[in-house]
């Protein structure tokens, strides 16, 4: 029989508090990632699965290596800043690995044209726009005749625009 | 203010109350004279040491400039340049498979008039814009577009409350969500002050802007960067001199939006006009 003293009571107390003490302790062990930076307070392998993510579109350097002509050319177009895969969709639909494993888009669709030219009140002064009459361009003689659903690229090339 | 005890004993005595403890010399009166002293030089000391010393920069921008961290990314959007076409919204999405709805980065189109301003963003302007009807460009004195996105902030809200560090801040300017750490309680939606923050539909977890993380580390730009056709949008490292953004800082012409909110952003804006907020 353990012997009560009037301070028995605080005993039991300091050691109930002990072991909470020691069960908050391990769970916390168990619970903080290996990787935790506790400057920053975060799990470091984070990191590591944010840039696993796959790579979609490649820049216009990974076209380089199978169409170094096209580039080339294209150096001295209007449309040299343009990024390649803006109109001919993202690289990994159409190599893998090294592979080709699909025909890339070529996107002849007017919008894709009128999206940047076409007026908008929006546009910067001075960026090439078609006129604010609204059917296409008006102001250029060229155009008076056309219709209105006449693709641009029958008479423009895309990579050199100019008319 | 000065009183020595011999005064104090002699007020005490007059009136007929407790004259025994009266009667003592005030055992306080010492020590609260030298607490008050002690509390006036170490205030001043304080002082002297957050203007001069080593806390000067402790509240200052300059001390998380600093950072030992190799690269300090930012981005810049270049207002003029922008023409609203919406290539930058179509290539995050299909970088970063955000779900149909949501965006990670979006353009607003503004219309200043006489009566005030109108802001629009058609799908995120997924699709560009659409031509002004005639009441609008009757109306309109000036129109530009802006893109929005997370603004990387070097002091982020969505950081600070997030209960489960979940959402942090890396060394070379990264704002990025570990979603395998996330809860989906959305706090950090609310905190955001520009709004770059939402749940993601498909998996349930905030999601955000990463200044794409993963194409920086293998050496590319961002997709919205790599896309856009007019240079309106740039990202570099501010530590390389010779970067397109580290030449706009140099030139001192940039903006950040919401500056009264003490967020300090990394995205800086070049030709932000008044009305943008």
């Amino acid at each position: 029989m353990i012997k009560t003293t009037p301070k028995s009571h605080l005993f039991r107390l300091a050691g109930v508090l002990v072991l909470f003490a020691v069960a908050f302790l391990l769970v916390k062990s168990w619970a903080t990632p290996d990787s935790w930076n506790f400057e920053q307070w975060y799990r470091g392998d984070a990191l590591i699965d944010i840039a696993a993510q796959p790579l979609t579109y490649g820049g216009n350097e990974s076209c380089k290596d199978c169409h170094q002509a096209a580039i080339k050319k294209l150096r001295k177009f209007d449309h040299k800043a343009l990024s390649c895969e803006s109109c001919h969709g993202p690289v990994v639909d159409h190599v893998k690995g090294q592979k080709k494993i699909a025909k890339a888009i070529v996107d002849k669709s007017r919008w894709q044209c009128e999206n940047c030219h076409d007026e908008r009140i929006n546009r910067p002064k001075g960026f090439p726009q078609f006129s604010q009459a609204g059917e296409i361009g008006k102001s250029i003689k060229k155009h008076k005749d056309l219709e209105a659903e006449t693709p641009c690229l029958k008479c423009h090339d895309a990579h050199d625009p100019t008319p | 203010m000065k009183m020595d005890n011999s005064k104090i004993k002699l007020q005490a005595a007059s009136p007929p109350l407790d004259l025994k403890a009266m009667a003592e010399p005030n055992p306080n009166s010492d020590s609260r004279r030298e607490f008050l002293r002690n509390v006036l030089s170490g205030a001043t000391a304080a002082t002297v040491l957050m203007v001069f010393g080593p806390g000067a920069t402790a509240f200052s921008k300059g001390a998380k400039k600093s950072s030992k961290a190799q690269h300090q990314f930012a981005y810049v959007i270049n207002i003029n340049n922008c023409i609203g076409c919406g290539n930058c919204v179509r290539a995050c999405k299909r970088e970063n498979n955000v779900p149909a709805a949501q965006f990670r980065t979006w353009v607003e189109r503004y219309v200043t008039t006489k009566k005030g301003v109108y802001v629009e963003s058609p799908d995120g302007a997924l699709k560009g814009f659409e031509k002004a009807n005639a009441e609008v460009r009757a109306a309109a004195k000036r129109s530009f577009t802006v893109p929005k996105m997370c603004n990387h902030c070097d002091d982020p809200p969505c950081v600070q409350v997030c209960p489960v560090g979940a959402t942090f801040k890396t060394e070379e300017g990264f704002v990025l969500v570990d979603h395998g750490h996330c809860l989906g309680c959305a706090y950090c939606v609310q905190a955001c002050p520009y709004g770059a923050r939402f749940i993601n539909k498909d998996i349930h977890k905030s999601d955000k802007c990463t200044w794409c993380y993963h194409r920086v580390k293998a050496g590319k730009l961002p997709a919205c960067v790599t896309v856009c056709p007019n240079k309106a949008r740039l990202f570099g490292d501010l530590n390389d001199p010779d970067s397109e953004v580290a030449q706009v800082f140099e030139e001192d012409q940039w903006m950040v939006l919401k500056p009264e909110m003490h967020t300090d952003p990394t995205c800086y804006y070049v030709g932000l006009p008044r009305e943008v907020v």
